[in-house]
């Protein structure tokens, strides 16, 4: 196990590598300027523009420029906002701890209720009940991310006020409250955007775990624990659930670059101090080490997620486990 | 192409856009206290005041820094007359005119207790000259040639050369910094220094926190030489989806809103407790024609080297129309390079009339025939067909280049819109690869960026004169302008300069639109500054029995 964990964490490391060159060739090429909208400005002068450069060393060429950037990340350096004036490392340490904590709300939620709702259809192959959970899955499943966030905003933040517009934090009484109070706020804010999050992925879930449910019910050893009278509620959470658990573990592993995709647009939306946010601000910004950053951290999280994903995998089926 | 039904903005119009809130009189009711929230789109870049250019880090810093001087809202930026005392609480001319010699207020502190000397105000200055602060502002003082300070209290800005707007020039683009928190940091150490991200000035409000992403707070200075503000806090909300922005504002959640949408105005026609503020806009957006060839720019351009073909082009666009369907009766159309809030602009520059027939004459004057089935024009083989890159962040730009498209098409030119997001556009502009854009420009309070813009000296690769129009003449009557000392004269001359480019027709003047702000009823403010709507939080107020949970909170201990 030790031994696979090395090389997949190898693997990893190769990938973020490559996404990295990758990504800083292309966000090199792109047209534009970190200092795009400041040379809109018509005072900033050549010279001015020339000092910019710089200071920032992006008047160097461009291997010259990379080569110092991955010297500046090996020692731990993630460099300088130019949009934001402040340490690229410090914009993270705000950000990502926040799309994490949205993100993990929705992962839980999500797989809970996908796998639920994929049951109470799988159970009721053909039912009523099956179609109209069929039918509401399927519409979470093909809406867009930010005209659910939009309308979950206009329903339940302004036409019934019962949950704040957006951000992480009452802004005006947050620092006015105590720790519970200060929780409650927090708790309070994340709903609708993790409620967001949640109906557009367990729709994923739901849809993945009912074929998967299907396909597992007709076996001859669920035939048999039928035969045996076992009731068919333990059926299926006992003998069914697990076996088709495996092709919603793979998506577990493909929820991580879904859920940071949704979260670029319901951040937006709820005004959450995310990655989402962040990765959005440094492209129309082209704040290269900022964008950079941005990049490395979501191809570990995917990569980390893929990386669970086998590890779980491996968990539920002991048959991997002897391959490898 | 209509974005709002016209009763919505006509109805906002007569229920009394003005910037002063007329409702209650300051002395009514004298109790200070309340918070106002301001949802704004996005974090500012930085706080540090010699770099920042965003309109939010401009208005949290002129909360917290001091200018010498304040200018009034009428923007009268010839001589001193249109300024009030600020951190100067007075000042002498010398008898030529080279130096002014300003006399601070004693009672002036840092928000650490420190008195703020004349050594700041040199200090400032040297900073923002500074080449390594590389400092955006650095060109609006060039004409100051040195900074002294006789005494701890006293200081003189020494000029090379007499000119009407000295004293905007030594008051108004710089706010004075304190020498005592950043001495001996120099260059992008400032970027980093702790004082860029947590300002700490002399102003009427003391910074409290920024949360990236998030919000800004300032609170109340009780110990301010100039009196306590009568509001205790202020908060910047940040919501980057335009829409949230909006929503917070009509939720309830915030009480300013700078810029409404044009398409939420009929949505903000249904809120009476929000108070509609139409404010004289400082922006002019305009189409610009390259006058260089993209491929060879020592050679004119191929369509828009010809002068009579640009103004057969501007004749074609009903300029009135296309303005009024976009804007409805929020912008009036451009007089040129100027807006109507410059007390030099004259309203009376003859214009090219909009006449399709004399478009069309003038085009087939010029040897452009309809010949394909396309009814496209076409000279010597030559097609009338361009492109127009407009910057996808402008909606009523993009509305505007595509009526102009339908527009130009009955005069036989065919126009291809690229929408470009805002970097690649600015790239565009930056390495003259274009045919026209569709630009905007947001003007200084005092009409001084018209070299840079439309002068001579702009045309040069990196400069802002993105078309390449020159006019030697009009250079001269730019400056004649500039340089003269009284209003009368200076209206003349900038008249004079302006019809010029009126007549040559580098670009078709579109718009000039007004800032249509939103404020909720329950915050009394006194006439808003066009140029900088903020100036004035400090005097805001919120009548006692009309102050909700959020203005009880008080300021942070």
């Amino acid at each position: 196990m030790a031994r696979y964990l090395l090389r997949r964490l190898a693997q990893v490391a190769v990938v973020v590598a490559l996404v990295a060159t990758i990504a800083f060739i292309l966000i090199h090429l792109a047209p534009g300027d970190p200092f795009g909208a400041a040379m809109d400005n018509p005072n900033v002068t050549d010279a001015v523009r020339a000092q910019w450069r710089a200071a920032y060393g992006l008047d160097r060429p461009l291997p010259q420029q990379f080569a110092s950037y991955l010297g500046s990340v090996a020692r731990g350096d993630l460099g300088w906002s130019f949009s934001l004036q402040r340490p690229v490392i410090d914009v993270l340490r705000d950000a990502l701890p926040n799309t994490l904590l949205l993100m993990s709300i929705a992962l839980a939620a999500s797989f809970s209720l996908g796998i639920a709702l994929a049951i109470a259809q799988a159970s009721r192959a053909g039912s009523v009940t099956d179609r109209v959970l069929g039918g509401i899955s399927l519409f979470f499943f093909s809406v867009p991310e930010f005209w659910l966030a939009l309308m979950i905003v206009v329903l339940l933040a302004y036409r019934f006020p019962i949950f704040p517009i957006g951000g992480m934090v009452d802004s005006v009484m947050h620092s006015s409250l105590t720790s519970w109070g200060k929780f409650i706020d927090v708790a309070r804010h994340t709903v609708l955007p993790a409620a967001t999050l949640t109906l557009l992925f367990s729709a994923v879930v739901a849809r993945y775990q009912r074929a998967a449910l299907l396909d597992v019910l007709p076996a001859e050893y669920v035939r048999t624990a039928r035969a045996k009278g076992v009731p068919e509620r333990s059926i299926v959470r006992r003998h069914a659930l697990r076996n088709a658990l495996l092709p919603v573990i793979t998506l577990f592993g493909l929820a991580f670059p879904a859920l940071l995709t949704g979260a670029v647009f319901v951040e937006k939306v709820f005004a959450w101090p995310g990655m989402g946010l962040v990765i959005v601000n440094s492209i129309e910004s082209r704040d290269y080490p900022l964008l950079m950053a941005s990049v490395i951290i979501g191809s570990v999280l995917v990569a980390a997620g893929s990386l669970l994903a086998d590890l779980l995998y491996r968990v539920a089926d002991p048959r991997i486990r002897d391959d490898r | 192409m209509r974005q709002t039904p016209p009763l919505a903005a006509l109805l906002l119009i007569a229920l009394g856009c003005t910037g002063e809130d007329r409702s209650s009189s300051s002395t009514a009711d004298s109790a200070r206290g309340g918070t106002v929230v301001i949802s704004v789109g996005g974090d500012p870049d930085g706080l540090f005041p010699p770099i920042l250019s965003t309109t939010t880090g401009k208005a949290v810093s002129d909360q917290t820094y001091d200018h010498l001087a304040d200018l009034g809202s009428d923007l009268n930026t010839v001589g001193d007359g249109g300024f009030t005392p600020r951190l100067a609480k007075s000042w002498r001319w010398s008898s030529d005119s080279l130096s002014i010699e300003f006399q601070l207020d004693p009672r002036a502190r840092w928000h650490d207790g420190r008195p703020v000397r004349a050594s700041d105000v040199v200090f400032t200055y040297a900073l923002y000259k500074d080449p390594t602060t590389a400092s955006p502002t650095a060109p609006l003082i060039a004409s100051i040639d040195s900074v002294t300070a006789p005494d701890s209290l006293t200081v003189v800005f020494w000029f090379g050369k007499r000119s009407p707007i000295q004293f905007f020039e030594a008051t108004i683009p710089m706010v004075i910094i304190p020498e005592h928190a950043l001495k001996g940091i120099r260059g992008q150490a400032l970027r980093t220094s702790d004082i860029a991200r947590k300002p700490m000035g002399s102003g009427r409000f003391r910074f409290v926190s920024w949360t990236p992403g998030s919000s800004i707070e300032v609170a109340a200075d009780s110990a301010n030489y100039h009196g306590r503000p009568r509001i205790d806090r202020v908060i910047w909300t940040i919501a980057p989806d335009p829409k949230t922005v909006f929503t917070r504002l009509i939720g309830g959640e915030a009480d300013v809103l700078e810029q409404v949408p044009m398409g939420d105005l009929p949505q903000l026609a249904a809120h009476p407790e929000l108070r509609p503020v139409l404010l004289q806009g400082l922006d002019y957006n305009f189409v610009a024609f390259n006058l260089r060839d993209p491929r060879n720019r020592a050679r004119p351009h191929p369509l828009f080297g010809d002068r009579a073909l640009r103004r057969a082009l501007t004749m074609a666009v009903d300029r009135g129309r296309t303005v009024q369907s976009v804007y409805d009766t929020l912008a009036a159309v451009a007089l040129g390079p100027t807006v109507r809030a410059y007390p030099t602009t004259d309203t009376t520059l003859k214009q090219i009339p909009y006449s399709l027939d004399d478009a069309l004459r003038l085009l087939d004057s010029l040897g452009w025939r309809v010949s394909g089935a396309d009814s496209i024009r076409q000279r010597n083989g030559r097609r009338l067909e361009f492109t127009l890159s407009v910057p996808g962040v402008s909606r009523s730009r993009m509305n505007m280049a595509v009526i102009l498209q339908d527009q130009l098409k009955r005069a036989g030119a065919k126009v291809n819109i690229d929408r470009l997001e805002i970097a690649s556009f600015v790239d565009l502009e930056n390495r003259r690869a274009f045919d026209a854009v569709f630009h905007g420009w947001h003007v200084e309070a005092s009409p001084g960026g018209i070299r840079q813009t439309w002068g001579a000296s702009g045309t040069k690769s990196g400069g802002s004169n993105h078309g390449s129009y020159s006019n030697p003449e009009f250079d001269a009557a730019a400056d004649s302008a500039l340089s003269a000392m009284d209003l009368p004269t200076r209206r003349a001359h900038f008249k004079r300069a302006y019809q010029m480019i009126i007549d040559d027709a580098p670009a078709i003047w579109m718009a000039e639109p007004k800032t249509m702000m939103a404020i909720n009823r329950r915050i009394r403010t006194p006439a808003l500054r066009p140029d900088a709507w903020w100036s004035s939080i400090g005097e805001w107020w919120i009548p006692s029995t009309e102050r909700i949970a959020r203005d009880r909170v008080g300021p942070p201990r």
